[in-house]
């Protein structure tokens, strides 16, 4: 090859040297990008904890629906079996109500049923459940922040 | 004749030591120096020496792109001086609001410029998106410009939403609420968006500081830079679209291809479309003092305006955010009312995939429709279906947002405005 004519191939050593800057150039940035992100994530949140103790399972009666309202939560028993399905409208966040059939929000009259569902109103999602599990001390534990589906119990 | 005191003044300022050393080209007299005058100056050089008549006709830009960076420049003016008196903090955010109104000097009328030049901006540069898109102005080599321009559309409205919560009074709470709510409809990621925005599950300290860190510099600095990329782009791009304007740009080539037995100006080396190309030399003007003089006017319009809308109309200011009483109905802000008349009927249809769908489409459309008719001209005949499907498009859009302001009462139930409204229900 004449030297003095430039040529478009790359020699191998070039080849390497850039196909390894780019990787590290990629990597860099995917690095710094993912650094920022989780920054933006907050490790503390200053608001009520989303999971938390529900006390006994020998506190709720077989066949109940019991509200907790600090939680704003359905504590529901049948059997042994117990599920937590949340008490806030899906629409803007009111607290919904117990009625017969399900349930209802007072604000903008969105009805759910007993599964949790739409039947009416401007309610966009079915109520959502939440995550039961049984703490070491024999009490019921609820974590807002793990939704579940609806057939799944805790059997105690 | 004499020319007017004011000028001979001027003229001799100009010749001091010191008017020299300010202004590199003295008032120009000279056509010559009428373009050295634009293109020697830091301001002035973002605009080209000479443009054409066309470009001067009020009547085809309807000077839509100006007025919206003249309220960009009037919001950044008025949010500059709101912020030595604003703390971002929930307990002490809604007082400033009130020191603003009834203890600073001009501070009530600082912020209604600020509330009313932003609701302007969002209307305004949704005008200036259908101005472009009813005269075929997206299509090569504006492609990327009009990319830009959805950007910044979208830019808008998010500088808009981050500044609504500000105030911290209910509306602001209960419109931030619900509009983050929207944003949480979004599959997979909807939840964890609206998490990181409002860094929490509620809104709270965390949301209004993120807030005030994006609606002050994060998205004003963004859209300042795609505003310079956007303008310069226009230029780059040959100016304004006109009718007899060439599609295609001018190939470049290669020093090595050229025949060595013939000359070559430098212009035909020079890559892409210029505002010259094709152009007659009569059809133009010098921009001093054709284009800076209506710019100035149009500025002083604005100004105009947005100071008239402030004197006489107040921004609203509700009482103290309460986060367990809603209002009701609780609303997002006007623009996104269309958007929540939409989830009122299917969340995901309406929340993500007309949306997701709109947004898309536009920014996909300059490299979906690439016919070469109908450029530069308003409303042109061989562009009727793309008209056809923007303008409903737009109507559908303006029905529901009207419908989400003004025929919503309590429930999200039907009113007619015109009557009494129905007795309110309260919530628990």
């Amino acid at each position: 090859m004449n030297s003095s004519i430039p040529s478009n191939e790359i020699p191998r050593r070039g080849f390497f040297q850039l196909t390894l800057g780019w990787i590290a150039a990629t990597l860099a940035s995917a690095a710094s990008a993912m650094a920022a992100v989780r920054f933006l994530v907050p490790n503390v949140l200053y608001e009520p904890s989303q999971r938390f103790k529900a006390g006994k399972p020998e506190d709720y009666a077989d066949g109940s629906v019991t509200f907790l309202e600090d939680e704003r939560v359905f504590i529901i028993r049948k059997g042994n079996a117990f599920r937590c399905l949340s008490a806030v409208c899906t629409h803007l966040g009111c607290t919904v109500n117990r009625i017969k059939t399900g349930y209802h929000c007072p604000c903008h009259g969105s009805l759910f049923n007993n599964q949790g569902k739409v039947i009416g109103g401007p309610a966009p999602r079915p109520l959502p459940w939440f995550l039961v599990t049984l703490s070491k001390d024999q009490r019921l534990v609820v974590d807002k922040s793990r939704v579940v589906n609806g057939d799944k119990y805790l059997v105690v | 004749m004499k020319p007017p005191l004011v000028k001979r003044l001027w003229k001799s300022f100009e010749r001091t030591r010191v008017g020299r050393s300010i202004f590199r080209v003295g008032l120009p007299e000279s056509r010559l120096e009428r373009s050295r005058a634009m293109i020697s100056s830091f301001l002035l050089h973002v605009q080209p020496a000479k443009v054409s008549r066309r470009s001067l006709r009020p009547g085809y830009t309807l000077g839509l792109g100006l007025i919206s960076l003249y309220l960009f420049l009037i919001l950044i003016a008025t949010g500059v001086l709101l912020m030595f008196y604003y703390v971002p903090s929930t307990d002490q955010a809604y007082n400033s609001m009130k020191d603003l109104q009834f203890v600073v000097s001009a501070g009530l009328l600082i912020r209604n410029m600020h509330r009313w030049a932003a609701h302007l901006m969002v209307v305004f540069v949704l005008l200036h998106l259908c101005r472009v898109f009813y005269t075929g102005a997206y299509k090569r080599p504006r492609e990327f410009n009009w990319v830009l321009g959805v950007g910044l559309f979208l830019l808008t409205l998010a500088l808009s939403f981050t500044g609504y919560l500000l105030p911290w009074d209910q509306l602001a709470y209960w419109a931030i609420t619900v509009g983050t709510s929207i944003a949480g409809y979004a599959p997979l990621v909807g939840q964890k968006l609206r998490f990181l925005l409002l860094g929490g599950h509620t809104v709270g300290q965390e949301a209004l500081i993120r807030f005030y860190a994006l609606h002050i510099i994060v998205l004003p600095g963004v859209a300042g830079l795609m505003i310079a990329v956007h303008l310069w782009r226009v230029r780059k791009d040959g100016g304004l679209s006109r009718p007899d304007e060439p599609g295609d740009l001018v190939e470049q080539v290669e020093s090595g291809q050229l025949p060595a037995n013939k000359t070559y100006g430098l212009m035909e080396l020079a890559r892409g479309t210029t505002p010259q190309v094709g152009k007659d030399p009569e059809e133009e003007v010098s921009a001093w003092p054709h284009l800076v003089f209506r710019e100035l006017l149009l500025f002083l319009l604005v100004v105009a305006v947005v100071l008239f809308l402030a004197i006489f109309w107040n921004a609203p200011l509700e009482e103290f955010a309460n986060p367990v009483h809603p209002p009701n109905p609780a609303k997002a802000p006007w623009y996104f009312l269309g958007l929540q008349e939409l989830v009122s009927h299917s969340a995901f249809w309406g929340g993500v995939v007309v949306p997701g769908l709109l947004v898309t489409a536009l920014l996909l459309l300059p490299y979906l429709d690439r016919k070469r008719a109908g450029i530069g001209r308003w409303f042109a005949r061989e562009r009727a279906v793309a008209n056809t499907i923007f303008t409903l498009c737009l109507v559908a859009a303006v029905v529901f947002t009207v419908i989400g302001t003004f025929f919503r009462g309590p429930n999200w139930g039907w009113v007619e405005p015109w009557k009494q409204p129905p007795a309110v229900t309260e919530g628990p």
